[in-house]
């Protein structure tokens, strides 16, 4: 059994000259950032997490986690898999440690306040404490200044730092203001200030010197962890739990009065758990690791790299530089970016150009265009087009360096009493499309569509406009025009027909539709993504090889989904498949990368209300805003570094998995992972490298989640508490990306619900007709349902109770002809519930069959269980089960009792009664509650995850269980598995818990 | 939402409630005592309460001990933690931190030269998220526990410790067996299911016979059980030394681990606490 992939947490990282090592479970990873290209990944202890990390001049690093330490090569671990034999261990964990003066020895700080001094071949050379002050540190550092002047900073689980000297053994300071537990004490380089962060969300910064508090940093929601001084003791950036790093500056400008100041806040991590911080002094370059398993770089200069990312004008400025005097009151009113610049118009018809060689250029004046406008334009095509509320259009054309007009038309709309959108659009690659839209609604929605050279308007196309309908946005896809407006409605018009739109209405829950973008075609139809304001997305798939009036559903939603937090306004697909979308969230705009999870960049532009556009330039993008009249460029440039060097998975625990093991997807599987961060995640992992790549993540659970599983090609179900079942179909035509959409969800027992869905199973039905569905729930409830496919809706058949315990699994098992729900309750029993005759369907031998057609639904009580048979002492917590080949019933179980047990079920020919006994027990199957169990390689062996965090493989042939493979894994708080054999006989096996590793299993 | 919502409707909380209890932890202990009756023993007098606070195992202890009992004489209850606990009749409290050497020093002084027959732990530390230093503190506050265990219960006594069984509770449970005769990991009904807490109940205690603990306030719990050489982790560490200098650090190897016999206490009848109604 071998690991070939893990992501999990990240406990530290560090910069050395051009590469960063991170530390990564039990390995630590180098990467050059620049590229992002991984150099080695190196494992150095057999079990421990690398916690700290510290480089020498001498070209070694000293690399600690918890009892562990090594010694390491630089070269080495830039080159060597592993250095586990460099691994030595002391009795306590360490805290940190340090390079003496000469790198000739280390120091470890231990949990109790002690440094041990030991050479670089383990040998101990003196044991140094302060006399009684020996309890228990959660952190510490320690700080060489010199080669006998050495201190230890040590923070207490008591709020108090305790400074002393290594070698005199003398305590210096004892610096009390915090509360609660100290996270993290660090000394600057030139022994000016000492910082600390702790349990109270507050960073102290100290005088080294006398002792005494200079200022305290607040602004982090949460615990911070660690602190880490830059650009010469100038700032501190700090990193915390609200899953941000912060970056403070000391200033220093009056003698008297030292503080610390938050410069910038940089949103890094998921969830919760950020534990790491490095800066790279010559670069700005920070480092920030957490739980997630992301290594993020973050820029520390993203707004002042380039030297040209904001230019602010005012009226004034642009009067002055264009020499053409402005009313009073005169505002720009609209705007165009173009590769040369900008293309403006005032409240008073002005038209301005703005390049960057040149400046501002007044234009011309017309006065149509006074006090009411839009600027629209193709922007390749150096195009802008005006317009007015009264159906006058103006259109420019530009030569490349904005000096000339080149092409110049205009147009009144008449057939329009008055307009009040005008949306311009590219069509092919010699035209445009001007779309008018009047606010009266019986006037028709006119498409003009332009010749891009001439201006000309070469057909006019009035279409009959949906009830309802106030566009707001328009893609062209082929010779169809879709229009997005408010009420969440999309209307699509084909400019070669000229008939009446399709319209599709409330295709989510907001209302303004922002965006619509061609995405790409699978099997003849064309997938777009559509937002709305209110931060829903969804992708759309629309078959237009045949007219859409004359299709059942010609537009299918195939995905939907809400951002986190804000207003959406755009999204699109990048270069690398990643979603990539942009809006505000309250004063600020920020661009987000939703594939992946992260902020790419934000601006502080005020908010949603005042005039901006978003270009992209060839170099990134640029935000062009108004704010207290003045006129914002922001230039956002694409990052010589990349965003992350890993991307990691959820930022806590992983409930369960589920591989969509039907068929191969890009030379590997689907997976969906559940997770306690209340998301699900629909990933692939390639099958030879355990690559995880992660498509989406779904978050329509409110409430962490419990289960999930694929029920069949493209079904997909989840549960977790608050009574949430949510039943999902999955897509995966587009070999591109997977998409999902919610079909349905369980109905809820009352309004306000509290009970968790513990576990579910499906039977289902001949034909496809539907299926069964049996759920247990955290108040001992068991409920069946059958949901109808046909009309999608789930039925209540049966409903009851077991007793007063907890259930924690379920399965619905076909045996014989009979139809059982087996479960388990806290108790460690397994029940056994015969439902065939309280089911309106007829259980056959392989089937189970609708009685009839219009069969009534009718719910009924939960019959008395035909048998509770004893397994375990307490909770049975993972369940298998199969028909093995002497056709006899088995069950696979693993307990909280740590035990793992088989047993052999038969229906008693007399009675017609399910019997059973346990056929082997293994009482101490691990250390620690046993989490999940799987079959694997036919039913010859299973599998068992534990909380020990050992991943067992049980020869179970001949009713007895023999351990095969014991295997230790990374992920702690191991708690679900699945596995997928194939052709060739070997196994993945996928692990989660907090993090997810991937192993594979050879066949025997 | 969430939590707070969930524990109130908990069937623990409300029986804590109308019983006087101050927390629901009042019935792991009675379902603890309900599978081993340590403290139905009559001769029971004197014993410790770690990491007491808010106190309903000091509660428990002190209507056991105290309640409708004719001989009290000799009878002490001393509860520790570092949180305040408001006052419990028959109980002393201490608000200390059980892992620093010199409030084991002052808990001894209370017991003078009598010993204890029962010293138990519920202590659990602010968990951070790191899963391998959050479960290392909780086994140093067992250890604590242990170190004043060592010095004060009787031959014989019983010591019994709240853990999380996560990945290194073997190790813990071979360590205890060198100084108990009988190591059980006992899960009662009233604690959760889906959490990994269990209890650890640890009888007869029987040390090496060569063996007299000694507190020293300048060291470390660790260095503490260095001198039993079986419950060392680093055996190699030569501990004639006195300056513990020149002593070669081992190489990494799996430390001796043994599994506990694992017991469901509180009777299959009773609720359990992941249920919700
Ligand atoms: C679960 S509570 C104990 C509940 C208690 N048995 C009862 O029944 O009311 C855990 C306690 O451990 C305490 N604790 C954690 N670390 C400690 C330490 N180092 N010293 C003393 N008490 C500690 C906490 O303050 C907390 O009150």
């Amino acid at each position: 059994m071998k690991e070939i992939s893990h992501y999990g947490p990240s406990l530290c990282s560090k910069f050395h000259e051009k590469l960063v090592y991170v530390g990564y479970g039990s390995s630590i990873h180098v990467y050059d950032y620049h590229t992002g290209d991984i150099i080695n990944e190196c494992n150095i202890f057999h079990r421990n997490k690398v916690h700290h990390i510290r480089i020498c001049t001498a070209g070694y690093a000293l690399i600690c986690g918890m009892k562990s330490f090594s010694v390491v090569k630089l070269d080495d671990l830039m080159s060597c898999s592993e250095v586990l034999n460099n691994e030595r261990v002391i009795a306590e964990c360490i805290i940190s440690g340090e390079f003496s003066y000469e790198c000739t020895q280390l120091y470890l700080l231990t949990c109790y306040n002690e440094v041990m001094v030991i050479d670089f071949q383990g040998k101990i050379i003196s044991r140094n404490s302060v006399y009684g002050e020996r309890s228990l540190l959660y952190s510490g550092s320690i700080k060489v200044m010199s080669k006998d002047e050495v201190y230890v900073n040590a923070g207490t689980v008591m709020g108090g730092v305790l400074i002393w000297n290594l070698f005199t053994a003398h305590m210096m300071h004892n610096l009390v203001g915090h509360i609660g537990s100290i996270f993290h004490v660090t000394l600057s380089d030139d022994g000016g200030f000492v910082a600390s962060c702790s349990d109270d969300r507050s960073i102290r910064l100290w005088d080294f010197k006398t002792g005494s508090e200079l200022s305290i940093g607040w602004g982090h929601t949460a615990r911070i962890w660690q602190l880490k001084f830059f650009n010469d003791n100038k700032n501190l950036i700090s990193i915390s739990e609200d899953c941000t790093c912060r970056v403070w500056s000391i200033s220093t400008h009056s003698e008297a009065k030292i503080e610390l100041v938050q410069r910038n806040v940089f949103e890094v991590h998921l969830t919760k758990n950020a534990w790491s911080i490095d800066v790279h002094d010559g670069d700005m370059i920070a480092v920030s690791t957490g739980n997630d398993g992301r290594i993020k770089l973050t820029d520390l200069q993203l707004a002042s790299r380039h030297g040209d990312e904001q230019e602010c004008f005012s009226v004034q400025d642009i009067s002055r530089s264009t020499g053409t005097k402005f009313e009073n009151g005169e505002i720009i009113k609209g705007f165009q970016w173009y590769e040369f610049g900008l293309v403006a118009v005032t409240s008073l018809g002005n038209i301005l150009t703005y390049t960057t060689n040149n400046g501002w250029r007044f234009q011309m004046n017309n006065t149509k265009f006074i006090s009411y406008c839009y600027v629209n334009g193709v922007s390749d095509e150096n195009v802008a087009v005006f317009s007015n509320n009264s159906g006058h259009i103006m259109m420019l054309k530009f030569n490349d360096d904005a000096e000339d007009v080149i092409a110049k038309s205009e147009y009144h709309a008449s057939e329009l009493s008055k307009t009040n959108n005008c949306m311009v659009c590219k069509y092919g690659s010699s035209h445009f499309l001007i779309l008018l839209e009047s606010p009266n609604p019986k006037d028709v929605f006119l498409c003009l569509i332009v010749n891009s050279a001439t201006l000309a308007i070469e057909e006019k196309i009035p279409y009959s406009k949906p009830h309802n309908f106030s566009s707001s946005c328009v893609e062209v896809y082929q010779d169809n025009v879709l229009v997005g407006s408010r009420y969440s409605t999309l209307a699509i018009y084909s400019l070669k027909s000229g008939s009446n739109p399709y319209v599709v209405r409330r295709i989510n829950p907001g209302d303004t539709t922002t965006s619509i973008k061609y995405i790409e075609t699978v099997g003849g139809k064309a997938i777009f993504s559509v937002t709305n304001r209110d931060g829903y997305y969804n992708f759309i798939k629309i078959n237009f090889n045949l007219d859409l009036h004359e299709q059942d559903t010609p537009v299918t939603v195939i995905h939907s989904n809400k951002i986190v937090r804000g207003f959406l306004e755009h999204a699109y697909m990048d270069s690398s498949g990643d979603y990539i979308i942009h809006g505000f969230k309250s004063n600020l705009f920020y661009i987000y990368n939703e594939t992946k999870g992260y902020e790419i960049t934000s601006e502080a532009c005020g908010g949603a209300h005042r005039q901006w556009r978003l270009s992209s330039t060839s170099d990134g993008w640029i935000l062009v805003y108004i704010k207290a009249s003045n006129i914002f460029f922001r230039r956002f440039h694409k990052r010589a570094i990349p965003e992350t060097l890993r991307d990691g998975i959820h930022g806590r625990e992983i409930r369960d998995i589920a591989i969509k093991k039907d068929k191969m997807y890009n030379k590997g599987y689907l997976f969906c992972t559940g997770s306690e961060d209340t998301s699900i995640k629909l990933c692939h992992f390639a099958k030879d490298s355990g690559r995880v790549t992660t498509f989406w993540t779904q978050r329509k659970h409110v409430s962490g989640l419990q289960r999930c599983a694929f029920i069949n090609e493209d079904l997909f179900i989840s549960s977790s508490a608050r009574e949430e079942l949510l039943l999902w179909e999955v897509d995966t035509e587009s070999l591109e990306r997977p998409f999902m959409n919610l079909r349905q969800v369980l109905p809820t027992s009352t309004t306000n619900p509290d009970l968790r869905i513990m576990d579910f199973s499906v039977q289902f039905i001949e034909n496809n007709v539907g299926f069964i569905l049996a759920a247990v729930y955290s108040d001992s409830a068991i409920k069946a349902w059958f949901f109808d496919m046909r009309n999608s809706t789930f039925h209540l058949l049966l409903d009851g109770k077991y007793e007063t315990c907890c259930m924690l699994n379920v399965c619905l098992v076909q045996y014989q002809e009979n139809l059982y729900v087996v479960t388990t309750p806290t108790d460690g029993h397994l029940v056994f519930y015969n439902i065939s005759n309280c089911i309106p369907f007829k259980i056959k031998n392989q089937s189970v069959e609708l009685i009839s057609d219009e069969v009534q639904i009718l719910s009924s009580a939960l019959p008395n269980f035909d048998l509770k048979l004893p397994v375990h002492q307490s909770g049975i917590k993972a369940l298998a089960h199969a028909i093995d080949s002497s056709g006899r019933l088995k069950f696979y179980t693993g307990g909280d009792d740590n035990a793992i047990g088989i047993c052999t079920m038969t229906i008693e020919e007399s009675t017609g009664k399910i019997e059973g006994h346990i056929s082997a027990f293994k009482p101490n199957g691990a250390a620690s509650t046993i989490t999940s169990c799987g079959l694997i390689d036919q039913g010859k062996f299973l599998v068992t995850t534990s909380v020990d965090q050992l991943v067992k493989v049980w020869d179970i042939s001949k009713d007895k269980i023999s351990l095969e493979k014991s295997q230790y894994v990374t992920v702690a708080d191991t708690g679900s598995s699945d596995s997928i054999t194939t052709e060739d006989g070997s196994t993945t096996l996928l692990i989660g818990g907090v993090g997810l590793s991937i192993f594979q299993v050879p066949c025997e | 939402m969430g939590k707070s919502s969930k524990d109130k409707r908990d069937l623990y909380y409300r029986k804590a409630k109308e019983e006087g209890y101050r927390a629901r932890s009042a019935f792991k202990l009675l379902q603890l005592n309900d599978q081993f009756h340590f403290l139905d023993d009559p001769n029971l007098k004197r014993v410790v309460d770690l990491c007491a606070a808010p106190g309903s195992w000091s509660q428990v202890l002190s209507r056991k001990l105290f309640e409708g009992q004719k001989d009290v004489e000799g009878r002490k209850i001393v509860a520790v933690d570092l949180q305040k606990m408001s006052p419990i009749d028959h109980v002393t409290t201490i608000q200390a931190d059980i892992t620093h050497p010199k409030t084991l020093n002052r808990i001894l002084e209370l017991f003078g030269n009598e010993k204890a027959d029962f010293v138990c732990s519920d202590g659990a530390p602010d968990v951070t998220g790191l899963h391998d230093l959050d479960e290392y503190i909780q086994q140093q506050l067992i250890m604590s526990a242990l170190q004043l265990t060592c010095c004060v219960l009787k031959r014989n006594g019983t010591f019994i410790a709240k853990i999380f069984r996560g990945r290194d509770i073997d190790m813990l449970y071979s360590q205890l067996g060198y100084l108990f005769d009988k190591i059980v990991c006992a899960k009662p009904r009233s604690s959760r299911g889906t959490s990994m807490e269990a209890f650890i109940v640890c009888l007869s205690y029987n040390p090496p016979q060569d063996w007299e603990p000694k507190l020293d306030i300048n060291q470390s719990t660790e260095q503490f059980f260095e001198k039993i050489p079986s419950l060392n982790g680093i055996s190699e560490l030569s501990i004639d030394d006195q300056s513990h200098t020149k002593a070669q650090l081992p190489s990494w190897s799996l430390e001796e681990r043994s599994i506990a016999e694992f017991m469901s206490c509180g009777g299959l009848d009773s609720f359990d606490s992941d249920a919700t109604y």
